[in-house]
């Protein structure tokens, strides 16, 4: 439930702040064990994004993960896009999918062909 | 309505109509004079269905509002509201009686009247309260609730029953499904055995047979006879199969739902579709079900046109149950025949030839028209089906659903999520993939659950959790697979599938036989019919034993099988108290046997065409009238456990 709450939240501190709080209440249990893990990555990713947000002055928060790498390609950060891969281990197979797609959609043939 | 006049049906489902439509002129007729009419979004489908705006009109209603938030303009001073007794309903209505009485002090020249469907409930009557308007209502009940779609065919139209049973484990629909339920057993008599399958079923069954008792003690007078046509109720529970929903429906009816979404056996689709235009057809199913449907409205917004979906279309009647595969060929047999209809009139030479043609121009001319509407339809579905995404989907359902190569769906799945196809799409397969296999093995539950998180977002990560919950998408148990033996003691999967001269339900899936229409199987013939055992040695040793049910076999010789699926199984028969030997004497009458088929949580279309066809297979023995909580199919089904937060991207966006 404080899961709901944190996305009413428009602050992005306090949808971390609550998130926390959830992540806590996760952690005291053994059975979600991978809630507790989803969560804790979910408040890294917002961190990012909003680390990355000043850097690249685009909105990034709140987007999948999936968006946010694509956008990280689109706007020319590829290396954005590699941290997030590592960072948060995005399996290769996936990681190719969404840089094919966003190559694809900037019409970068060159780098498309570099792959 | 004229589809619903042609009884053909021993049971006069009609008059579960006549009776709601009297009902609703005694709740129009019960404030005088002119009345606005403020309705549910969600019932005006419904109500359309039971009455036209004419007979609104005679009872003096002079304007419709649907309700929603936000001040209601109108000068007139009667408001009838009817709506499901929900909580935001209330403060809608709350906030319209604040307004007015802001407005012009005096609010005693409002009158208001709530009438809530099908029953009112306290904690709606509290929330009136609170706001401090409960005074100024009048409150009142509209018992509607099972609404005749077909001869065949009931619905109760609640449209959460799923997530509210199964989920958040509420049991209200439960009991207007045992009211409802009630309500026909007074009207036709009593179901002389009542069958079924699942904890809330059990639930229901136990409810019905209470309220029965209730209704003895309060008046011994007039206790209930033994139905003379209904030889049996089998409620089954959406929960114990869960599989069949979740395969994308290959019949006609069942694609346009899929496609299209069609609310209260009506279809909505653009009006270019009779030139098709291709449009994205998934996004129309995705629409959330609050979208308001347009049925009252006199003049349906510019762009989308209604189509009318029932037994009053001839054409339709034909093609409804169809295998998807096979519709194209009848439509352009049925357009050559048209055709040559109008050929007939060179032909007409006397004046009485023609007078005969320009009679049957009428006909044709309409017949015409239903031929335009669906080649445009099926044309457009066909332009779904030939997608790659749609057939890779279908193809790993059918795996699924037959055993075949698990593993390697696996990975047909992973490249579904890659390509970011709808979640929807994605979920089906997972929970189908979960279901087969009696859970995922935990490496690769936890590989997919990571996948949708990081592809479709964090907010599902609720969905997930809800799915667990319903047991349809989790990490594998010590038990070994279920399904696996359901599927082979049922046969689940047929292998020959002739969809032009289909020999079994299982055609409405080209080849996976519905599990909950294979179980009603069970229950009136015992078992699948191919190899089944001969039907008339078990029906006969069944009318000596059974409570005068004849052919009615219950869960015999299935046992085994039941016990694989979840929930409780029950069998119960239903006596008059002296009538026993009475009843059995009236059964032996010429006219057919109707089964009563509830599901609780919802059916789909094909199934409600498995139905039909073994209704057809019978010949006349035995008639199926199935009755619903209402009409699912699979991206419904798991729309209503989803997490849904839309505006998430945007709000959060802008604010830093």
């Amino acid at each position: 439930i404080t899961i709901l709450e944190s996305y009413e939240q428009k602050d992005l501190n306090e949808r971390i702040n609550k998130l926390k709080i959830a992540l806590k209440w996760y952690q005291d249990d053994k059975e979600h064990a991978f809630e507790a893990k989803a969560i804790d990555e979910n408040i890294r990713l917002l961190q990012t994004q909003a680390q990355f947000e000043k850097e690249m002055n685009q909105q990034l928060v709140g987007l999948p993960l999936n968006e946010t790498v694509h956008k990280c390609i689109t706007t020319n950060h590829p290396n954005k896009a590699s941290k997030l891969k590592s960072d948060f281990k995005i399996p290769d197979k996936r990681f190719w999918w969404i840089k094919l797609k966003a190559l694809v959609e900037m019409r970068d043939w060159d780098e498309l062909d570099r792959l | 309505m004229s589809h619903l006049g042609n009884t053909h049906s021993s049971l006069n489902v009609t008059s579960l109509r006549d009776l709601a439509r009297k009902e609703l002129t005694k709740v129009l007729d019960s404030v005088r004079g002119k009345k606005c009419l403020v309705l549910d979004p969600n019932i005006s489908g419904p109500l359309s269905l039971i009455a036209e705006f004419s007979l609104l009109k005679e009872h003096g209603v002079e304007k419709m509002h649907y309700l929603q938030s936000g001040p209601l303009e109108t000068e007139l001073k009667s408001l009838i509201y009817i709506c499901r007794p929900q909580l935001h309903y209330m403060k809608y209505i709350a906030e319209h009686i604040g307004h007015h009485q802001k407005d012009n002090l005096s609010s005693s020249e409002y009158e208001y009247n709530l009438f809530f469907v099908p029953r009112r409930t306290m904690i709606c009557e509290r929330v009136l309260e609170e706001a401090g308007v409960f005074g100024e209502i009048t409150i009142g009940e509209y018992h509607l609730d099972l609404i005749p779609f077909e001869d065949d065919l009931l619905s109760l139209e609640l449209d959460n029953t799923f997530k509210e049973l199964y989920l958040d484990g509420d049991y209200t629909s439960i009991y207007y499904a045992a009211r409802a339920l009630m309500k026909l057993q007074t009207k036709f008599g009593l179901f002389p055995r009542v069958i079924g399958k699942g904890d809330c079923a059990k639930h229901l069954a136990d409810m019905l047979l209470r309220m029965r008792k209730e209704v003895a003690v309060d008046d011994p007078s007039s206790t209930l006879s033994v139905s003379q046509n209904i030889d049996s109720l089998i409620i089954l529970d959406r929960s114990v199969d869960l599989i069949t929903p979740l395969c994308t429906q290959l019949t006609y009816e069942g694609l346009i739902d899929e496609v299209f979404g069609i609310r209260t056996s009506h279809v909505e689709v653009d009006s270019t579709i009779v030139g098709p235009t291709s449009q994205k057809p998934v996004s129309a199913t995705t629409t959330t079900p609050n979208t308001a449907s347009t049925t009252t409205q006199p003049s349906p917004p510019a762009r989308k046109k209604k189509i009318a979906l029932n037994s009053s279309d001839k054409l339709f009647v034909q093609l409804r149950d169809m295998n998807f595969a096979v519709v194209g060929g009848v439509l352009n047999r049925i357009a050559r025949r048209i055709n040559e209809d109008y050929e007939e009139r060179h032909q007409a030479k006397t004046v009485v030839q023609i007078r005969e043609f320009i009679n049957k121009l009428g006909g044709l001319q309409s017949e015409h028209q239903s031929l335009r509407t669906h080649t445009g339809i099926a044309e457009e579905i066909m332009a779904y089906t030939v997608t790659p995404e749609f057939n890779k989907a279908l193809e790993v359902q059918q795996n699924l659903a037959a055993g075949i190569d698990i593993n390697l769906q696996n990975d047909h799945i992973e490249e579904m999520i890659n390509r970011q196809v709808p979640i929807l799409q994605v979920l089906r397969l997972l929970c189908l993939l979960s279901l087969v296999n009696g859970g995922l093995k935990q490496k690769s539950f936890e590989f997919f659950k990571k996948e949708i998180l990081q592809t479709y977002g964090f907010e599902h990560l609720q969905t997930l959790l809800n799915l667990e919950r319903l047991n349809m998408f989790i990490k594998q148990g010590s038990a070994s697979n279920k399904f696996n033996y359901v599927r082979k003691h049922l046969q689940l999967i047929v292998d020959e599938v002739d969809e032009q001269n289909p020999q079994d339900i299982s055609y409405v899936y080209s080849g996976y036989a519905p599990l909950s229409v294979r179980l009603i199987q069970c229950v009136t013939k015992g078992g699948p019919t191919p190899i089944g055992y001969p039907v008339g040695a078990n029906a006969a040793a069944n009318s000596i034993a059974g409570g005068g049910a004849r052919g009615i076999v219950g869960w015999k010789g299935h046992e085994d099988a039941l016990k694989m699926l979840p929930g409780k199984t029950f069998d119960e028969v239903q006596r008059h108290d002296d009538g026993a030997i009475r009843s059995k004497k009236l059964i032996q009458g010429q006219q057919p046997r109707v089964t009563l088929i509830f599901f609780l949580g919802g059916c789909t279309y094909t199934e409600i065409s498995a139905i039909r066809f073994m209704a057809q297979q019978d010949e006349g023995q035995r008639e199926y009238v199935i009755a619903t909580t209402q009409i699912i199919n699979g991206n419904s089904l798991l729309n209503s456990v989803m997490q849904k937060i839309d505006h998430l991207g945007h709000s959060a966006g802008g604010n830093s």
